[in-house]
């Protein structure tokens, strides 16, 4: 794909995408079986992107995986033939995608001033594969135990497509492991107010050591930050980090239990604000029981039901607020890139564990 | 029963029941298979209460209406069944309750100035019938083409249990119909601020008519509230009934339709809060397109999906809060009571469709 030829600006883009959807008509690009990945034109609201790294989704890697028996060729050939179908890499078995690692190659005429990107520079979408138009010409080849594959492709992010810079100062590997889990500690910042009490379940976990980070930061001096895990290694691990005051191991799964601890451990006053980083089913409860009348529970796992929780609440006469974790918050890239580089200790269990 | 000998009383009951579970041990009585519905004792933080009418949740009655063929004699000898056997009336098939009406009978020591309630108060459970100990003496009969079934029992109301009092001014069934939404209007009241934009999905429906009215009176003269139905039918009762400033016709399942018509409708400006009424799948993406960046929408409706909503937003980029619907908020009841009080066009509209 280094032709060189101009491309075509097409105007009246939708925001979202919707003016690439091929199949089914009238819909949105994630739940679309068909989109345009054409890059011999762009609309005016568009980026077009050069891709180096897909970073498959977990789920899907795996699916490939087996259905392939581990046989590198396979997982290429079934992957080129996914995007060659769809004009998404979205796996129609688990539905997901991932995301990718490339350089800007042309900014719509139409977002000039509307962006802080420039073409050349590197950058990672926040966005889902599942939703994004991509062609590839080639598949280098999958780096070894991990589920990045090097191509030479060409995508397309939206206007309301989400993405990072990667920065300069920090490793590849390192910047896109914490950009992953972007949106938790984002929250969480907007979340804790000055003293109150928190309670981060997972707090060993990839995206609960930065929740709990930054809601001891948030909570300051007067505030009390109480981690829960359910194992012992975890444990062993919250008290090395030393950002949560308590660390209890518990199971979340267990309501009863979590709601002893907690209360005994306030009073009986229980917590102000709860956020739920375990990507385990069924700790709805636990979250609801720990949370005093009128605080915040915030559910950062994809494993929470959503009747669970509601019925949860309303059966216990629990008055919270319940907040259904959003992957995206205003500059969140930002504002977890900045706590590798205010904390050396995050920044070293991040590059050891993840990077 | 019907003895006059005063239930022993018992101390140290958890206060939201799991000291009455009896199977699985350890946990919580909703998912409990059999909890302790022994009425000779009471533990000194629960409330006896005298029960009349159990009106069965909708799909359980159904569901046990469906396996009778519609007889009423194996219709109540299955009901007298499901509660032997589990101490509550919670359909196995299901998994699904129902609420209750009755006299209190005896309020435990330990509640003492903790409630107002006194024995010979009539009251209606607002908690789930399948976390509810409950012991059937017989079954008097159904009430034809409704889910009520009179009864002689007695139930047992936890600490946390919540309850409303039967207001003396009006009919029990009016008073009963709305109690069933009680959460929607008052998660409104405290939602909703002065001047906003509010879009109410489903605002003819049983929940959305009240949460129009109540947004209606705190968004004041310069808020704006926008009314969406998808049926030509429903639109003109939300016109009738006078408290959506726009009404919008539109399928709530179509994100691109809804949005581009509440573009057009607030000239761009989109809503500050919307609130998602509409008890069918797949209205997550247009509930959170029509919210503005950082505004919040709070999803009522069971048939919200977690993952859609949470993935939906990130796929937009949209920084909003999105809220589970709790169905208990603090005085719900009683807030929520009060607008057939203030409201004859809402009072009228309820004794039609549902009392």
């Amino acid at each position: 794909m280094p032709t060189k030829t101009e491309i075509e600006v097409k105007k009246n883009g939708n925001p979202f995408g919707s003016h690439r959807v091929i199949e089914p008509k009238g819909v949105l690009t994630q739940p679309a079986t068909k989109v345009d990945n054409n890059m011999d034109y762009m609309w005016d609201n568009e980026i077009l992107v050069e891709v180096e790294t897909l970073n498959i989704d977990s789920a899907s890697f795996t699916q490939l995986k087996k259905e392939a028996n581990n046989d590198e060729e396979k997982i290429k050939a079934a992957i080129v033939k996914i995007v060659g179908e769809k004009g998404k890499m979205q796996n129609p078995v688990t539905g997901s995608g991932g995301m990718f690692r490339g350089k800007v190659l042309k900014i719509g005429p139409a977002l000039k001033g509307k962006v802080a990107i420039k073409e050349g520079d590197k950058i990672a979408s926040l966005v889902s594969l599942s939703l994004t138009p991509l062609k590839i010409e080639k598949v280098l080849g999958i780096k070894k135990g991990t589920e990045q594959v090097s191509v030479v492709a060409k995508a397309i992010l939206f206007e309301s497509g989400i993405y990072a810079k990667l920065p300069s100062d920090m490793s590849e590997t390192l910047a896109l492991a914490v950009l992953d889990v972007a949106g938790a500690p984002a929250q969480t910042a907007k979340l804790v107010r000055p003293g109150n009490t928190v309670v981060i379940i997972g707090a060993a976990g990839k995206s609960g050591v930065l929740c709990a980070y930054e809601a001891r930061r948030r909570a300051g001096v007067t505030g009390k930050i109480i981690g829960i895990t359910s194992s012992d290694s975890g444990l062993e691990k919250m008290k090395e980090y030393g950002f949560c005051h308590e660390n209890l191991k518990l199971s979340a799964t267990d309501a009863l239990s979590c709601y002893e601890a907690i209360s005994k451990l306030t009073n009986g006053k229980l917590a102000d604000v709860i956020i739920n980083c375990v990507n385990i089913p069924n700790t709805e409860m636990a979250s609801i029981l720990m949370c005093r009348d009128g605080g915040i529970v915030y559910f950062f796992t994809m494993a929470t039901s959503f009747t669970k929780a509601a019925l949860g609440a309303e059966g216990v006469g629990k008055d919270v607020d319940m907040i259904i974790g959003n992957g995206y918050a205003k500059d969140h890239a930002e504002i977890t890139l900045n706590i590798l580089r205010e904390s050396k200790q995050i920044r070293d269990i991040y590059t050891k564990l993840y990077a | 029963m019907g003895n006059k000998t005063a239930p022993t009383v018992k101390a140290g009951g958890n206060p939201f029941g799991a000291h009455r579970v009896l199977l699985p041990k350890g946990g919580l009585p909703q998912p409990a298979v059999k909890v302790d519905n022994c009425m000779d004792y009471i533990y000194d933080n629960e409330i006896l209460v005298d029960v009349d009418t159990l009106n069965i949740d909708s799909a359980s009655f159904t569901q046990i209406k469906g396996e009778a063929g519609g007889d009423h004699e194996k219709i109540k000898n299955s009901i007298l069944a499901i509660v032997a056997e589990r101490g509550k009336m919670q359909n196995p098939v299901t998994g699904s309750g129902g609420m209750f009406i009755g006299r209190v009978a005896k309020v435990g020591p330990a509640l003492a100035g903790k409630t107002d309630l006194k024995p010979g108060d009539k009251i209606a459970s607002l908690v789930s019938l399948s976390l509810t100990p409950l012991k059937i003496d017989s079954i008097i009969g159904i009430k034809k083409g409704t889910e009520q079934v009179n009864v002689k029992a007695k139930a047992i109301l936890f600490e946390s249990g919540i309850y409303a009092r039967i207001p003396a001014d009006m009919p029990e069934k009016l008073a009963l119909a709305i109690l069933d939404v009680a959460g929607a209007p008052a998660q409104t009241a405290k939602l909703v601020r002065p001047n906003q934009v509010v879009v109410i999905i489903g605002a003819a429906g049983k929940s959305g008519l009240l949460c129009a009215y109540e947004a209606r009176k705190i968004a004041g003269v310069a808020g704006i509230v926008v009314g969406l139905e998808y049926s030509k039918e429903a639109v003109k009762k939300v016109e009738e009934f006078g408290f959506c400033h726009k009404v919008i016709q539109a399928n709530a399942t179509d994100a691109l339709d809804c949005y581009g018509k509440l573009m057009k409708a607030t000239g761009g400006k989109l809503a500050d809060v919307v609130i998602n009424c509409v008890n069918i799948p797949n209205t997550e993406m247009a509930s959170i397109l029509m919210c503005k960046h950082e505004g919040l929408v709070y999803f009522f409706s069971m048939a919200t999906s977690f993952t859609k909503a949470a993935l939906g937003a990130e796929g937009a980029g949209k920084d909003i809060t999105m809220l589970v619907g709790n169905g208990y908020t603090r005085h719900h009841a009683d807030t929520t009571l009060n607008i057939l009080r203030e409201s004859p066009v809402i009072r009228a509209a309820y004794k039609k469709m549902y009392a």
